[in-house]
């Protein structure tokens, strides 16, 4: 397997596979192969030694690493300025049963974004430039390392998200952020997913400044140690100064108290953070069995989608992004997510992905959402622009592309 | 500015194009007159103009569909255009093109309080949308100056910000979906109520591509609650060096505040003169911090933020005490343009980015520049992102200036590339700076934006001759040397 120090070298390994008829898989640590289709390959490009911080400049808001650099380790650097990605990005390795969270370059490629992505924006937001080669073998980049630009067309979107299908990207600029000085969470009590939705929604019709919403079904909240009294708690991350957090919580309790819901109590810092990093991780399916979904939809959406599935599967679920991330466990096998994308496409539309294929199901149902037929042949189109002969992570994300 | 040379064949059949698009729409929404097309003749940057060949302007996304089908049918180039307020020249038309206008694209379709967003028609004003909100409490927060003119269609076109997207975000951190119509006539949708696609983010690449890639027929913009509060801060400086720096401790600092704004000598002068803000007219540099949210966050930030300012050396420290006078430190930032268009004839505004720790050598580059090309030079910079916007004062009447000052921003914006910065932070390239992509792109980084261009439009009819100086036919770019390649897409057309 072709270990690259550079992108030189990865233009060398590419243009030597497109003179052999040769695909190649693209790969980090590996811990988020199992996210998407098997590619079709014959050789592994192996990306995980272009590592290293090369720039990071606090009061810039701005890291420049390579992208082979292991998150953790960018976590522990922003740490030091009390700096943070604000994506949030998840920690899948529990529900992949993968060794580690993996490298920056994997987190872009798949668009990881974690329950701040509601009010703070996706992977895909703090992506300001990049260095690549393309499927083409050539080297290009695009973007740049300042804040605000619009010079040329926002390649960095396109790449966000694209699992490697593209180019094979080194030098990735990010826009990093301050880490809230303090946090907790206030939880309130719902009888159903309709109002635990309706709570979020006056919640969010507030000037409070609520960071993040999920919503937990009662059995799924007692797992993670929330035993009360309500069959849907909906969860409400509060970050900021200490004096702004009190202020805030003192607003949210005297909203609570009205027909959509009722305040049951809050979560200390530590708590807090522990709940939230596993609604991020999706940690609170990780023993649900069957597979795990992970689908995008309008919010107010999702109490009918979650009252369609139920009335036809035995399934787990919660939503984060105030109801516009539902993770669901459901059945292994082609049913489970025709429905799912059924109900999904019946309330307003969205994306539905297969995350977690524990029984195979992946060859009997598509990963990702299906596209339209105008839609299908652009994204070939653009596909074919970057990597004409197919050469990277060839049918990751679609079949034949 | 060397345009594309404009297709005799096409001009010849003016006539028989304007009675064909005119099937297409209702009556009296073609333009063929010289009058009525001569509202068209220029956008923002009003320095070029050019009459269109035909202007047409649909209603509905069937007639637009139908209108961009002729067109790729026919190989007649189209040229999009929301409310002609882009300063770089995006919506400047061509001699043998159509003007799209899609000012009658302006109805606000559904506002969806339950999932916080608004849909709505391309051709809306950026205020309109804030307007149709804000009995309920909410605001679209990207808020360019030319707000109540500019349409949202154009925003998404330019990924335009404003003076909060400091905290807030450009456009694409705010739009939620589009409905695209390509040059072949077809309609996509992408993206929609929800936050993400799984899919290529086409709807993020579409976002600042300045009509060069589809045209936008219909947007989700997200809306979020006021702020309970906002405060700001009118800090002095002696010296651009120690406002810079103030600017970075503040962040550094960990606080985002909505806005911060730096406006130098001049430009404090200039606005002073004719809005009466109270500015220090003494003061080298002169920032506005904005801070918003609860009340008590707000008034403990404001006091960290004018000790950080304090510590740094500010000559001069106000802080708002009532919105009246927020509004007043405001209003001479705000009509900073105008201010400076009373002291000179005529004024070239720049628009790019540097890493902010390079200010100082910014200015002195400027000062530079300034004796070198014999032109006053004003500033005002959205400093907290680093995006800077020199206005270069002329007179076009003089023989000359035009040009000089022309050569004065680019020689500014090539500092800005060599700094690490970029040619254009907000404004767009369109063809003020498209001669000027070389300094910051090699020409396979081109090649590659070209190609993407490419799969949107194969026949290059979409505002062509803006953004890249050398247009390459689709066939040679896609291109590629292979001894013994496979076709894994042998169903495409090789481009
Ligand atoms: C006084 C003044 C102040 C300004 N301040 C700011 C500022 O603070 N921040 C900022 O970012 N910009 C600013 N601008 C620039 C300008 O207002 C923005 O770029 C704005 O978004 C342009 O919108 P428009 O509707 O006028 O678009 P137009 O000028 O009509 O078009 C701009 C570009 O978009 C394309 N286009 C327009 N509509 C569509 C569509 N529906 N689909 C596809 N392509 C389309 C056109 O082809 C063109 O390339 C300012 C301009 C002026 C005159």
């Amino acid at each position: 397997m072709p270990t690259i120090q550079n992108l030189d070298d990865a233009a060398a390994v590419i243009i030597d596979a497109q003179q052999n008829n040769h695909r190649l898989e693209v790969r980090g640590l590996g811990t988020k192969a199992a996210l998407g289709n098997q590619p079709d390959y014959d050789d592994c490009l192996d990306v995980s030694a272009m590592q290293g911080i090369i720039d990071y400049q606090p009061e810039e808001l701005v890291l420049t690493v390579r992208a082979g650099t292991a998150l953790s380790v960018i976590e522990a650097e922003l740490a030091k300025a009390n700096q943070m990605l604000a994506f949030e990005p998840a920690d899948l390795s529990g529900i992949l049963a993968s060794k580690s969270t993996g490298t920056i370059g994997g987190v872009l490629a798949t668009n990881l974004s974690g329950p701040r992505r509601l009010t703070a924006g996706a992977a895909r937001d703090f992506l300001l430039g990049f260095d690549a080669v393309s499927g083409r073998g050539e080297r290009f980049k695009s973007g740049g390392r300042v804040m605000k630009n619009v010079t040329g067309y926002d390649l960095s979107k396109l790449i966000c998200g694209s699992y490697g299908t593209l180019a094979v990207i080194d030098e990735v600029t990010i826009k990093t952020l301050p880490r809230p000085e303090t946090s907790l969470s206030l939880l309130f009590g719902c009888d159903d997913m309709t109002s635990a939705v309706a709570q979020i929604a006056d919640i969010f019709a507030s000037p409070h400044e609520p960071g993040a919403a999920a919503i937990l079904p009662q059995s799924i909240a007692a797992a993670a140690g929330l035993d009360m009294a309500a069959a849907m708690i909906v969860v409400i991350r509060l970050e900021g100064i200490a004096l702004s957090v009190e202020d805030r919580v003192a607003h949210f309790r005297q909203m609570g108290q009205r027909d959509t819901g009722r305040v049951l109590g809050t979560l200390p810092q530590a708590a807090s953070e522990s709940l939230w990093a596993r609604i991020r991780d999706v940690d609170l399916l990780a023993h649900a069995g069957g597979d795990i979904w992970k689908l995008s939809c309008a919010p107010a959406s999702a109490p009918a989608i979650v009252a369609a599935m139920e009335q036809s599967f035995e399934t787990a679920y919660y939503a984060d992004w105030a109801g516009g991330l539902l993770w669901f466990a459901g059945p292994s096998g082609t049913e489970f997510g025709t429905a799912l994308r059924a109900a999904l496409m019946a309330h307003g539309g969205g994306h539905a992905q297969l995350l977690c294929d524990r029984a195979m199901s992946k060859n009997s149902v598509p990963v990702f959402q299906p596209l339209p037929p105008a839609q299908a042949s652009l994204t070939r189109r653009v596909k074919a622009a970057f990597d004409p002969l197919g050469v990277l992570n060839f049918g990751r994300m679609h079949n034949g592309m | 500015m060397q345009m594309p040379e404009p297709d005799q064949q096409i001009i010849a059949r003016r006539e028989s194009i304007c009675a064909a698009l005119a099937k297409l729409v209702p009556a009296g929404s073609v333009v063929s007159s010289k009058e009525g097309r001569r509202a068209y003749d220029a956008d923002g940057l009003s320095a070029y103009r050019q009459l269109p060949m035909a202007v047409i302007l649909p209603e509905t996304v069937e007639q637009l569909a139908a209108v961009m089908k002729y067109c790729h049918a026919e190989g007649i180039k189209v040229v999009p255009r929301g409310a002609g307020t882009s300063l770089s020249g995006g919506a400047l038309p061509l001699a043998d093109a159509v003007l799209i206008g899609l000012g009658k694209f302006n109805r606000i379709l559904e506002i969806d309080y339950a999932n916080r967003c608004v849909v709505a028609q391309p051709g809306v004003t950026n205020l309109a949308i804030t307007h149709a909100v804000q009995d309920h409490g909410f605001y679209y927060a990207p808020d360019p100056s030319s707000q109540i003119a500019c349409s949202v269609g154009g925003n998404v076109a330019e990924n335009s910000g404003g003076v909060h997207c400091l905290k807030y975000g450009l456009t694409t951190n705010n739009l939620l979906g589009i409905e695209l119509v390509t040059i072949e006539g077809d309609v996509l949708r992408l993206g929609g109520k929800h936050l993400d696609s799984g899919d290529y983010d086409l709807m993020g690449v579409m976002t600042g591509s300045e009509g060069l890639l589809g045209i936008v027929s219909e947007v989700t913009l997200r809306i979020l609650q006021k702020p309970a509060t906002q405060r700001a801060l009118l800090v002095g400086f002696d010296d651009t060096g120690a406002a810079a720096t103030a600017v970075g401790d503040v962040i550094g600092a960990g606080i985002i505040p909505a806005g911060m704004e730096m406006m130098d000598g001049l430009a404090i002068n200039a606005a002073e003169d004719f809005v009466h803000a109270g500015y220090p007219r003494d003061a080298a540099a002169l920032i506005i911090v904005e801070l918003d949210g609860p009340e008590v966050e707000v008034n403990a930030l404001i006091d960290r933020v004018a000790g950080i300012m304090n510590k740094a050396g500010a000559s001069s420290i106000k802080i708002s005490t009532s919105e009246e006078e927020r509004n007043l430190f405001w209003a001479g930032r705000k009509s900073a343009f105008p201010a400076v268009g009373r002291i000179s004839p005529d004024y070239l505004c720049m628009d790019g980015t540097i890493p902010r720790r390079r200010l100082p050598d910014m200015m002195v580059l400027m000062a530079t520049l300034s004796q070198k090309y014999g032109l006053r030079v004003a500033n005002v910079f959205h400093a907290g992102d680093g995006n800077l916007h020199p206005l270069i004062l002329f007179d076009a009447n003089q023989p000359g200036e035009l040009q000089r000052a022309e050569d004065f921003g680019a020689d500014i914006l090539r500092g800005c590339v060599e700094m690490g910065g970029v040619l254009t932070g907000e404004h767009g390239v369109g063809v003020e700076k498209r001669d000027l992509m070389p300094i910051q792109f090699t020409e396979d980084d081109m090649k590659q934006q070209q190609r993407l261009k490419c799969a949107f439009d194969a026949n290059q009819l979409l505002n062509p001759g803006k953004v890249f100086p050398h247009l390459h036919r689709c066939a040679e770019l896609g291109r590629l040397h292979v001894h013994k390649g496979k076709m894994p897409f042998p169903d495409l057309p090789r481009f």
